[in-house]
């Protein structure tokens, strides 16, 4: 693989529930390949013809990818971007992936008041962003870093709220916790990187200008 | 014994001897080019008290610095760029001077940085400032030094793309843009985020040309045809300054042969606060970052008590490593001359063989106890000498 060969436009996809959305939108403006699909054993899927590179990886790994400029353009969730805090260009919000993130907590030990939390420990796989949400509210928070179940925290003692993502909000219930604070909604996002976003800067706009016709 | 591993700090690294020269190569051309061009270098201390440091600079930079206490209990930094040091050099010791001053420099910076190809905490830079002239052939001559000193560094493929901070300035102007709104504006623009930026249009109250115009900023970029567009979008005298501006700028790049290079982008952005007018980038592909940077920055010397304009650019050395290497066009960094080994009791003689073959413009490495020819071939080979003298 060429890294450096400009003909080609370079398209990092996370692997997970964003994969086959971001495949089907970019596939209505012309942009697929044969055989590109989330089991592919193949990391990297071509598109000579239409001379597009498709890179398949880990979702958190999407900002780096582009970031770095090893892929010109990714599609990644806004939480996992955020949390990256990867210098890209966040071009577009194209719609889907829609959750929100939030504090939740133990529904028979809910406190009073938010601040009431103040100085507690939270579970979460986003510690940037749920300290500048708290850091906004004034609070100073023990964060704990989990990377996945983080509903467990409270009940395991490790943690006495969480801040995650929440889709439809039956994991919270089924594990006997409380929304009480809602930081901020979500949705999937194609970014660039900020070189390619200059070198090739045709290409991506187009691609740009037909997404935002469809979406 | 065996099991020590003496880590060096985060973000640094050393140069090998392979590397050291390559480097060296590179610092050479640019220094020799800078020199031609009749810029005068100068050192700077590798650190300064922080509150120089931070003259022009954003608060949230502060962070970036890496920082230390002096005898005295002020806070001392290394410097993060080498454009601020050199403001106040020129505002301080340069007094007196006829103008323009022209000055150069092949520095190590230092920054907190997360680490990422080409992006380390210590890093190197060598660049001009051209400081007492605010006219586009002031403009136009640091420009095309930058890509001849990008050229000259063995970098084939790339593009420099200029801009002007004060046409997104004026443009905000036009449609009325409360300064805060403004601020925000540029804040989220400068985290590259386009979808808050057009969120943030959105919902002002202006004409929906004007919300079209805006959101047009950041996807103006390309050749001359780019200007057209932008002329036709800047309605007062600010924003259609810099448009003229750009255009005599190009002008003179074009005389200058360098016109091919470069393109226009008048949603750039730098990273620095300090910028007024002109701003521009170079950039290779495969690279996520740029190959060097600049602008005009005509009120950092008047923080200094001197106002003069001034406007200058910093290669990122590595940066150009990088790209070489990618390009495939580093320069034969094996080690060539001639190994002189010798016999028992031939010292002396292999000493004066070797003071010939230097004075004679020959690299030498001689060696330091006496060996078999084999011995002497071997390691001629295995340390790329191009030809071994043994002595019998």
């Amino acid at each position: 693989m060429q890294d450096n060969d400009l003909e080609y436009l370079t398209i990092a996809l996370p692997k997970g529930k964003l994969f086959s959305l971001s495949a089907d939108l970019l596939k209505k403006v012309g942009y697929d390949a044969e055989n590109l699909s989330e089991k592919s054993r193949k990391l990297v899927i071509t598109n000579e013809e239409k001379k597009i590179r498709f890179i398949i990886t880990k979702t958190a790994d999407v900002p780096t990818y582009v970031e770095c400029g090893a892929a010109d353009i990714g599609v990644i969730g806004k939480d996992v971007l955020l949390e990256s805090e990867k210098d890209v260009y966040e071009l577009l919000d194209l719609g889907f992936g829609a959750c929100h993130l939030m504090m939740a907590v133990p529904t028979d030990r809910k406190r009073a008041k938010l601040s009431d939390y103040a100085h507690t420990r939270v579970a979460t796989k986003f510690p940037h962003i749920a300290e500048e949400f708290f850091t906004r509210q004034g609070m100073q928070m023990e964060y704990v870093k989990l990377n996945g179940s983080i509903e467990l925290g409270p009940i395991v003692g490790l943690s006495e709220s969480i801040v995650d993502i929440v889709e439809t909000g039956t994991t919270l219930k089924e594990n006997r916790l409380e929304e009480i604070a809602r930081i901020m909604d979500l949705t999937a996002r194609l970014i660039a990187n900020r070189v390619s976003f200059q070198l090739k800067f045709d290409r991506i706009e187009t691609l740009v200008r037909d997404l935002k016709k469809i979406l | 014994m065996d099991n020590i591993v003496l880590k060096i700090p985060y973000g640094t690294r050393d140069f090998l001897p392979d590397e050291a020269k390559e480097k060296r190569f590179i610092e050479n051309k640019i220094a020799d080019l800078f020199a031609k061009w009749g810029y005068k270098e100068v050192v700077t201390p590798t650190m300064e008290y922080l509150d120089t440091l931070m003259f022009g600079a954003n608060r949230s930079d502060e962070s970036r610095l890496v920082k230390f206490v002096a005898k005295d209990n002020r806070t001392l930094a290394l410097r993060h760029e080498m454009t601020t040091p050199i403001a106040r050099l020129a505002a301080m010791r340069f007094k007196d001077s006829h103008l323009p001053l022209k000055l150069s420099y092949i520095s190590s910076v230092y920054r907190n940085a997360e680490i990422q190809k080409g992006r380390q905490c210590e890093f190197y830079q060598a660049g001009v400032e051209l400081i007492g002239f605010q006219s586009a052939a002031a403009d136009a001559e640091v420009i095309a030094l930058a890509v001849y000193g990008i050229l000259a560094a063995g970098v084939k493929n790339f593009k420099v793309s200029i801009g002007r901070v004060d046409f997104v300035k004026g443009i905000m102007e036009q449609y009325r843009i409360l300064p805060d709104i403004v601020e925000k504006l540029q804040q989220v623009m400068e985290g590259r985020n386009l979808v808050e930026y057009e969120k943030i249009i959105d919902a002002l109250e202006i004409s929906a040309e004007g919300k079209a115009t805006l959101k047009e900023i950041p996807y103006l970029k390309g050749d001359c045809e780019v200007l057209d567009r932008a002329r036709n979008m800047a309605l007062n005298e600010q924003s259609r300054y810099a448009i003229e501006r750009l255009v005599e700028v190009y002008s003179l790049l074009e005389t200058y042969g360098v016109g091919e290079y470069v393109s226009f982008d008048l949603g750039i952005l730098r990273d620095m606060n300090y910028y007024t007018g002109i701003v521009f980038e170079a950039y290779t592909a495969g690279l996520g970052f740029p190959l060097c940077g600049g602008g005009r920055y005509d009120r950092l010397l008047s923080d200094f008590g001197r106002p003069l304009p001034a406007i200058g650019f910093a290669i990122g050395i590595e940066r150009i490593l990088l790209a070489k290497e990618r390009e495939g066009n580093l320069e034969k960094n094996k080690t060539t001359g001639v190994y002189v080994a010798y016999a028992e009791g031939k010292l002396k003689e292999a000493i004066m063989m070797a003071n010939d073959f230097r004075l004679g413009g020959k690299i030498v490495s001689l060696a330091l106890q006496a060996e078999t020819e084999e011995q002497a071939k071997l390691y001629g080979d295995e340390n790329g000498f191009d030809e071994v003298v043994y002595l019998k």
